[in-house]
């Protein structure tokens, strides 16, 4: 095993030394810390000891050299077995500077001299919308197309319908909640690629906890404990574990959220509303279930604040409550999945080869196959199974990691 | 006062200690197996190790860059400074801050800047909050002879005498701030008389005697945990190296060394020791064989740990993240 | 609910922190005895006394770093910057030492920083400034600036019990003009997030502070000419509401970012960057941004009058972008 000896950073704005007299000479031995040559730099000249015990086998750079910082002048090698030395010369690892985000040309926007400039927004439109803006009549300043200009573009024709037929149709006027919704059930349904996978989830560990705490739970803290709260801790852990689930599309890449909010979906007679419980990982169960009921009051009464609607991650649709046992919800765009809980029923199930009578519940993960494949999204549901059937059989150690530093952190 | 026989075998470990290491730190950046800077205490060791000995367990301490010594002796081992010197995940600050950039909230000791003088207004808190709580606890800062050219170093001695807090400021004036001598810095001949202006109780004490240095602290201490505010104590030395291991210090007189060279602090505090019978030839002897073992372990547990991830450096920004 | 003037939102915030945890204490210049030079603290000395509210002497620096000492040992300090002009003087302390703590070494430094700034009261160079935009690029630091007395309050509350150096930048103007509903039970605003304080379809203004008012009435003259406009209040500068901001500009197209500090190097230019970096696709329009002139603040009322954004000037980018 051979020791390299370097020219060593005598100050930080130096960049080279020279070679000024060798101590040692090749062939010779040489002892740990043992002056091996003097050098010069622009600050300071000193003697360089000798970083192991051995043979000086090679001198690579003779008296008057000068060298860069870093540059191997000898080489050592150890005679003693057993000592094993790697090779310190300084590994600096450059860093590798991502390349800066590209500009999104598509062929449409190339121009040509003397065409009309389209503004971001007008050339997005007309892609989606499949105009051609040749066509388009612009009313901006010097002629520029607008949004409007396109709006007005793209209304579509109204048919008149008979009137034996219309007499038997009533119209519903579109409420501007009515539209959203719409728009982002299509946008969503158009964009992620929808598959949902189903698991069986043996709720009867719970229903025993819930049991045994929830008058205590009702009485000491005002808070009504449901099953919600439970899956919600799951999830959230699951996530945490599976942070795939808790990412968006993009064109630059998957956005992994580094933060767990949840959205609990609400229905108010014609509307969905979906609060969101933010940092769901970092609460406990009681903390879930007041903030999920606080969340869902204020949904009802009108009180929800711009806040407490926005920033989800992650989606949880309960229409197991109206008795569905299956369902195949919609990703709320942009998250990766949404998870749907069925009714909670009796059944019969076999466990150990016979029957028993267990409460049960299909729990449905639509995801985004863009995002997620198959296995990653049933490895991802089944661990919010394990969690949901193992409550209160299994505790969990946080793992602490040795940082060396003490105290605050 | 008098001096426990514990006391003087501690001031000694700790001296031998910061020698023994800032000398192996000064051969490894000459290997190049240090990153970026090396500032060492040589010759000043008795300043650092002589005020933190000196303070209770529970006292704090706002040092600066040439405090080795202060950092060993509350507690922040060699094996945890190695390794942040050679900017490793198990260094002090996990690769945030090099070399003697350290700061360890639970043994007292307050991370520092670059910019002198800037620990002093902050010692003057610590020292605040220990007198509105009603704590009998002390607070130390120490700065150079640069350092107290700054505005922060007399906002502070003023602030201090004013609010009459449980501060300690020592100065370790060792003749030179990097290459601009005294008489380039000040027009007075003793810094002490700074604090006279604030009227500050000031000591000048010989910065190369750890038991002087030690007990004067402790005088400072007394008076400071009884309410009656701060204490100044000029530490007169000499730089033995240059402002930094890659500064050659040409423009030091070699005399001036060469005298200074007589009165080394390790050197002295180990004739004290042999001719008043407080430890042996053999007691010294294993007291150094023990050091450079825990050096060499420090060594190689520096070599051993990671790096940390590039990614780390995004992590603590904010203590409250957003 | 009580109608609260903005800077008695402020004087109660640090009333009831006060009141509640015996580590907030206050520090600066004339706070105690005389109670502010602006009236803020009036009261408190009374109340807490001498070593819970300090008269410091003329420091800026010194004190700044003393509460940095304090808030090491886990108290409170909540210092005062006589007018914000003087906030240069603590400069080195809070961007070296405060706002670096936590990340070099895990020493948690929970310091605010108030500073009343902004103008339009005849104080000229010195006391009139507006120095967030010197703060905007040290990581470590958070800068909030409250536009109402609902914020006022519960921005400041928030900032005392965050564990991160706040400067906390509330505008003199706005002192005694506005007054608002303020509730009487203990309540937070978040830090990190913005406020739409006006709904609109036709243009997003950005903005906050004193500014906000000036859009509101901007908004109201473009009302009348069919123009909608949607204020967002930033509420906190660093870190931005990249989502609040986002979400307005998606919906609406064209932005008018409306700030109080010079024009150049403020933070309109990092708010139009961002916007045209990550919604590039959104925007039906240039990015405009008004700032005050690129020049220390006039005294002379024409002079001052013309440095300052106002109304028209919003009325007047806006036209012109609507009809872009």
């Amino acid at each position: 095993m051979s020791t390299k000896v370097i020219m060593p950073q005598m100050g930080e704005s130096v960049a080279e030394g020279t070679i000024l007299k060798w101590l040692v000479k090749e062939g010779e031995k040489v002892s740990k810390d043992q002056s091996l040559v003097e050098i010069s730099t622009d600050k300071i000249d000193t003697e360089i000891p000798s970083p192991v015990s051995g043979i000086l086998k090679k001198i690579l750079h003779t008296v008057d050299e000068t060298v860069p910082v870093g540059s191997v002048i000898a080489e050592i090698s150890e005679e003693e077995a057993g000592e094993i030395t790697e090779e310190r010369a300084g590994e600096v690892k450059t860093p590798v500077t991502e390349p800066p985000l590209k500009a999104q040309v598509s062929e449409k926007t190339v121009q040509e001299e003397g065409e009309q400039r389209y503004s971001p927004l007008v050339r997005k439109l007309a892609r989606e919308y499949g105009i051609d803006l040749k066509k388009v009549k612009g009313t901006g300043i010097g002629g520029r197309i607008t949004k409007q200009d396109l709006s007005a573009y793209a209304v579509p024709e109204v048919k008149r319908v008979p009137e034996e037929e219309s007499a038997r149709e009533e119209i519903i006027p579109l409420t501007p909640v009515r539209r959203i919704i719409a728009e982002r059930m299509v946008q969503s349904i158009r964009t992620a690629a929808h598959v949902t996978t189903t698991f069986e989830v043996d709720m009867t560990a719970i229903a025993k906890y819930r049991e045994a705490d929830k008058d205590a739970v009702q009485k000491g803290q005002g808070v009504h404990l449901t099953y919600l709260p439970f899956i919600i801790m799951a999830t959230a852990k699951a996530l945490r574990d599976n942070p795939l689930l808790n990412s968006s599309w993009s064109d630059n890449g998957i956005v992994i959220k580094k933060y767990i909010n949840i959205g609990i979906a609400v229905s108010l007679g014609d509307a969905l509303i979906v609060p969101v419980i933010k940092n769901a990982d970092s609460m406990n169960l009681i903390e879930l279930a007041r903030e999920s009921q606080s969340l869902a009051q204020k949904a009802r009464d009108k009180k929800l604040r711009p806040e407490d609607v926005q920033n989800s991650t992650f989606t949880i649709t309960n229409y197991g409550i109206s008795g569905s046992l299956f369902g195949t919800p919609v990703i709320m765009p942009p998250h990766a999945g949404i998870l749907g809980i069925g009714a909670i029923n009796k059944r019969p199930v076999i466990i150990n080869d016979a029957i028993a009578i267990r409460l049960m519940a299909y729990l449905s993960l639509s995801f985004d196959h863009r995002i997620t494949d198959g296995a990653q999204a049933d490895k991802f549901l089944s661990g919010i199974k394990d969690i949901l059937e193992g409550w209160g059989t299994k505790s969990e150690k946080v793992p602490v990691t040795e940082t060396g530093f003490g105290g605050v952190w | 006062m008098d001096i426990e026989k514990e006391d003087l075998l501690r001031l000694y470990y700790f001296l031998k200690l910061t020698r023994r290491f800032e000398d192996r730190i000064t051969a490894l950046y000459r290997q190049g197996r240090i990153l970026g800077g090396v500032w060492t205490s040589n010759g000043m060791e008795a300043i650092s190790v002589g005020y933190a000995c000196a303070l209770d367990k529970d006292d704090v301490i706002a040092p600066y860059f040439r405090d080795m010594g202060a950092y060993l002796a509350r507690g922040i081992t060699v094996k945890r400074i190695m390794a942040q010197y050679m900017g490793k995940k198990t260094g002090v600050t996990g690769g945030k801050e090099g070399n003697v950039h350290v700061g360890d909230i639970s043994l007292g000791v307050l991370g520092y800047p670059s910019h002198l003088a800037d620990n002093y207004p902050v010692a003057v808190g610590v020292a605040l909050s220990f007198k509105i709580r009603g704590e009998t606890r002390v607070a130390a800062a120490c700065t150079g002879d640069g350092g107290t050219s700054r505005g922060d170093f007399h906002e502070a001695m003023n602030m201090a005498s004013v609010w009459k807090v449980p501060v300690v400021f020592v100065c370790n004036n060792n003749q030179y701030a990097y290459s601009t001598p005294l008489n380039l810095q000040m027009a007075i001949e003793n810094i002490a008389e700074r604090a006279l202006a604030y009227s500050i109780p000031a000591e000048t004490v010989d910065g190369n005697d750890v038991i002087e240095v030690f007990l004067a602290v402790k005088r400072a201490c007394e008076r400071a945990r009884a309410g009656n505010g701060p204490s100044f104590i000029e530490c007169k030395t000499m730089r033995m190296h240059g402002h930094s291991e890659h500064d050659a210090a040409k423009y030091v007189p070699r005399e001036l060394l060469e005298d200074w060279k007589k009165k080394d602090p390790v050197i002295k505090m180990e004739n004290y020791l042999l001719s008043n019978n407080v430890a042996s030839q053999k007691d010294l002897s294993e007291i150094d064989a023990g050091i450079m073992k825990e050096i060499s372990e420090a060594e190689e547990f520096a070599e051993k740990s990671p790096l940390p991830e590039g990614e780390d450096a995004l992590q603590g920004v904010y203590a409250t993240p957003v | 609910m009580k109608e609260t003037t903005y800077l008695d939102a402020i004087h109660d915030a640090l009333d009831e922190e006060m009141a509640h945890n015996k580590d907030v204490f206050l520090m600066g210049e004339d706070i105690g005895y005389y109670g502010g030079a602006f009236r803020v603290t009036e009261g408190l000395y009374e109340k807490y006394g001498r070593w819970r509210v300090i008269d410091t002497p003329l420091s800026e620096s010194g004190f700044t770093g003393a509460a940095i000492g304090a808030a090491l040992m886990g108290m409170r300090p909540v210092i005062e910057m006589q007018f914000a002009d003087f906030i240069s003087c603590a400069f080195d302390q809070i961007v070296t030492v405060a706002a670096k703590n936590n990340y070099r070494w895990g020493g948690k430094t929970p310091i605010v920083v108030r500073a009343p700034f902004g103008g339009n009261i005849h104080g000229g160079s010195y006391h009139s400034q507006c120095p967030e935009g010197w703060f905007l690029n040290v990581p470590g630091l958070k800068i909030v600036a409250p536009s109402n007395p609902y914020d006022a309050k519960g921005l400041l509350k928030a900032s005392i019990r965050d564990d991160d150096p706040v400067l906390y930048f509330e505008h003199k103007f706005l002192y005694r003009r506005i007054k608002g509903d303020v509730p009487e039970e203990d309540y937070t605003v978040p830090i990190g997030k913005s406020m739409v304080v006006r709904e609109g379809t036709d243009i997003t203004v950005i903005t906050y502070s004193a500014m906000v008012h000036v859009a509101i009435e901007a908004a109201g003259i473009l009302e009348g000419e069919g123009i909608s406009a949607e204020i967002v209040d930033l509420r906190t500068l660093l870190p931005l509401d990249k989502e609040g901001i986002y979400s307005s500009v998606k919906k609406t197209s064209k932005v008018i970012i409306l700030y109080e500090t010079p024009r150049t190097g403020g933070i309109g230019g990092e708010i139009a960057a961002l916007i045209s970096e990550d919604i590039f696709d959104y925007l039906d329009a240039p990015v405009v941004r008004i700032g005050a002139k690129d020049t220390p603040v006039p005294y002379s009322p024409p002079m001052e009058e013309f440095y300052l954004p106002k109304a028209e000037d919003v009325v007047t980018a806006a036209r012109r972008l609507v009809a872009y």
